[in-house]
């Protein structure tokens, strides 16, 4: 009888989606379930004690205890905190202690993403229990412990290996991000921080679009980093591609003698390359004291100064060739090597000269292969904390107009100044959920529109 | 004029037009060799500066040379100002526990990305493209604040926690390498009764030894040279690393810092230039692959 349930499957809307498990829907399922399943429906961890798999349901048990006992003592709490941002203000006379707003949001996210754990787990729990209800039905044992550790080195090897990062990720990346994206619609930061109590609104954004003193900071630093960004994503590309095409000549002996150069840029790690640039550029650095030496004016190239603002800007493209270009050319002269060599052969035959055997093959594959790392390293360019932090040593424009942010500063170097430096917490994450907009629709657009995308299997 | 001396004129003509582009690119080459060793080689004279102070040269060599920079870094720490063997001992302990960790979760999270088919698997894939797109540190608050509430500030835990704990995020690189090991030889091994957890360690992991060696490079080389989170998370000079340390430097210890990135760069680069061939591998893997 029950088998011929079964066998009815209603394809459209399976339940528990496995061969031989497909319930026509949630109430032929309730009606199908026997005793055990029942259990672990109504507690987590109690069907495997009925089918006697003691360790797994006492795992499952104590997993629903710890869970209980955190929303017990905190996670209710937390819960709704989320939506009040606290309600009750420090006050000192009283000895009152305060609702810190920013620990209620995060808390709150981690309280939530807690409860969609033990559903999951709950979920997890029933399916357990469903399983073993089948092997009971179909007169076998349920799964030993050993049989279980069994299976999850095994069938369940994904779910095994996969868990850790799971949770690490979720707790250190998307808890934060998730806390930040929900920051941005709040007025948390600036002046409403600890213990005044914040709440839901979209100050942030107002400020960043009105035409204050943030507003035309936002303006300028954008253009500028946009501006940043395409020129040099070009010239680390156009310096990379040639080198690698220098290297890569018939002509030059010892190539690997002379790729060691740029290989030790690149080995050299970015913060110490742009470190020591900053002090070979500096007020007392060695170029200043050549120029002085000469009987000029030093210069100021990374000061904090209005003069500055350009020769920092060009500093900034040219250290950061030094340090990049040498992996675009590791790069480009690995796809270069990929170049079958009988292309060249059969073009010499034809009569094409180097130039043309340049256009018409190299450069249409060594672009087409580099599309995607063009891309990333244009969004890495466009997000390119380092340069202006260590060059100019986080220094704030004390001249013209920019509050909090220097003249070279890109987005992502304000972002820091105002969220991490200074606790503007709110114009902070809106700036980030701006860079996310314009790094995620511009590498989708690139991506989609490239052939890298369109013929992937061609090449593959 | 006969048939001879035309092919000699135009041989002459050719070795006359290799000697001019061999010319150039040689010199190209040279110039191309100074612009990327200069610096690097003012650097290391710097460290051996006598005076120590960035004000103390003229141009852009010092004008004495000595050990005593090397030496003070170990011995001197000017007041518990630069603390140089705890930091390089701080950062020692810390890139590498991070890099064990992070590699094996790298590792892991690419295989079975690449070969399991499962529920979840594209939205997995999903939701890290899209968390790859939001700024680094934009979380960096709120992962100041999660550290608190473990009580893990000030501790060099947080930071392995940390750097392993978000490796997996970049597996797309790994999975691309592992996608390129054709499937018929785990079928092989499974109708050979090995399970999934014994193919993996006793095939893919030889078979992936190149990708192991970029993956822990990489791994190694982020914490070795992080500012940002030892700079948020650590507030005592003495639990820094030397990356904060060095950042933290003023003019007036030039030498100091040179001498103290001598210790940081030289190892990375001694690594780089010995593993070389795998790195170059490993990013073109991943960058055909996507």
């Amino acid at each position: 009888m029950q088998h011929q349930a079964d066998k009815t499957l209603n394809k459209k809307t399976p339940f528990f989606k496995k061969p031989g498990m497909a319930y026509q829907n949630f109430t032929a399922f309730l009606k199908w379930a026997p005793p055990g399943v029942w259990a672990s429906i109504c507690l987590m961890g109690a069907g495997q004690l009925v089918y006697g798999q003691i360790v797994k349901g006492i795992a499952f048990l104590s997993c629903l205890a710890a869970s209980a006992w955190y929303f017990i003592t905190m996670g209710i709490k937390d819960l709704a905190g989320i939506f009040t941002l606290g309600t009750r203000q420090e006050d000192l006379w009283l000895g009152i202690p305060g609702d810190n707003s920013m620990t209620m949001l995060i808390l709150g996210v981690f309280a939530w993403g807690v409860l969609v754990l033990t559903v999951v787990l709950w979920y997890a729990n029933v399916r357990d229990a469903v399983f073993s209800a089948r092997r009971v039905q179909q007169g076998k044992k349920p799964r030993s412990f050993r049989q279980t550790l069994r299976a999850m080195a095994d069938d369940k090897f994904h779910i095994t290996s996969l868990s850790l990062p799971v949770v690490t990720v979720t707790v250190l990346s998307i808890v934060p991000i998730v806390f930040m994206i929900l920051i941005a619609f709040t007025n948390l930061g600036g002046d409403i921080v600890y213990p005044k109590l914040a709440g839901w609104s979209l100050d942030a954004w107002q400020k960043l679009v009105g035409v204050s003193k943030l507003g035309g900071t936002f303006q300028k630093i954008i253009t500028w980093n946009v501006t940043w960004a395409v020129s040099t994503t070009l010239i680390n590309f156009i310096f990379g591609l040639s080198l690698a095409l220098l290297l890569n000549k018939k002509n030059v002996r010892y190539s690997k003698f002379w790729r060691a150069f740029p290989i030790l840029a690149y080995a050299i790690p970015g913060f110490i390359s742009m470190l020591g640039y900053r002090f070979m550029f500096s007020q007392s650095g060695p170029i200043n004291s050549l120029l002085t030496d000469a009987g000029k004016d030093s210069i100021f190239f990374l000061t904090n100064d209005a003069s500055a603002k350009w020769w920092a800007r060009g500093i900034g493209l040219f250290v950061n060739a030094w340090i990049a270009t040498p992996s675009i050319m590791l790069m480009a002269s690995g796809i270069l090597s990929n170049i079958s060599a009988d292309l060249y052969e059969a073009s010499t035959l034809d009569g094409a000269s180097s130039l043309q055997q340049f256009r018409k093959i190299t450069f249409p594959f060594v672009l087409f292969a580099t599309t995607p790392l063009l891309i990333s390293q244009f969004v890495g360019n466009f997000n390119n904390f380092g340069i202006f932090f260590f060059m100019r040593n986080n220094v704030i424009s004390n001249y013209g107009d920019y509050f909090l942010a220097s003249d070279t500063d890109l987005l992502i170097n304000w972002l820091y100044n105002l969220s991490v430096d200074n606790n503007y917490y709110s114009v902070g994450a809106a700036i980030s959920l701006v860079i996310f907009a314009i790094t995620s629709t511009l590498s989708l657009a690139v991506y989609m529109r490239s052939a890298a995308y369109k013929q992937e299997d061609r090449y593959q | 004029m006969s048939g001879s001396a035309v092919i000699k004129k135009r041989k002459k003509r050719l070795t006359f037009r290799r000697a001019i582009d061999n010319t150039l690119t040689y010199t190209a080459l040279v110039f191309i060799s100074v612009f990327f060793l200069f610096p690097c080689l003012w650097l290391v004279l710097a460290s051996f500066s006598k005076s120590g102070s960035l004000y103390d040269t003229r141009g852009f060599f010092p004008s004495a040379y000595s050990f005593q920079t090397f030496v003070d870094l170990f011995t001197d720490d000017v007041n518990g100002l630069y603390p140089y063997g705890r930091w390089f001992s701080n950062t020692l302990y810390v890139a590498s526990m991070s890099c064990v960790l992070g590699t094996v979760l790298v590792i892991l999270t690419g295989y079975v990305m690449s070969r399991f088919r499962f529920k979840g698997r594209d939205s997995i894939k999903q939701i890290t493209l899209v968390l790859g797109m939001f700024p680094g540190f934009m979380g960096m608050a709120a992962i100041y604040i999660i550290m608190a509430q473990f009580g893990l500030l000030n501790r060099l835990e947080a930071l392995i926690i940390l750097y392993a704990g978000t490796a997996p995020l970049g597996y797309l690189l790994q999975k691309g390498y592992f996608d390129t090991i054709p499937q018929t030889i785990y079928e092989a091994a499974r109708i050979d009764g090995a399970n999934n957890f014994l193919i993996f360690r006793k095939i893919t992991l030889p078979l992936a030894k190149p990708m192991l060696v970029y993956t822990a490079l990489t791994q190694f080389t982020w914490p070795w040279s992080d500012v940002l989170l030892p700079r948020l998370l650590l507030k005592n000079r003495e639990q820094w690393t030397v990356a904060v340390g060095l950042f933290s430097m003023p003019e007036t210890h030039f030498s100091r810092f040179a001498a103290g990135s001598m210790f940081i760069a030289v190892p990375i680069v001694i690594l780089f230039f010995c593993l070389v061939k795998n790195i170059v591998n490993g990013m073109t893997a991943g960058a055909i692959k996507g």
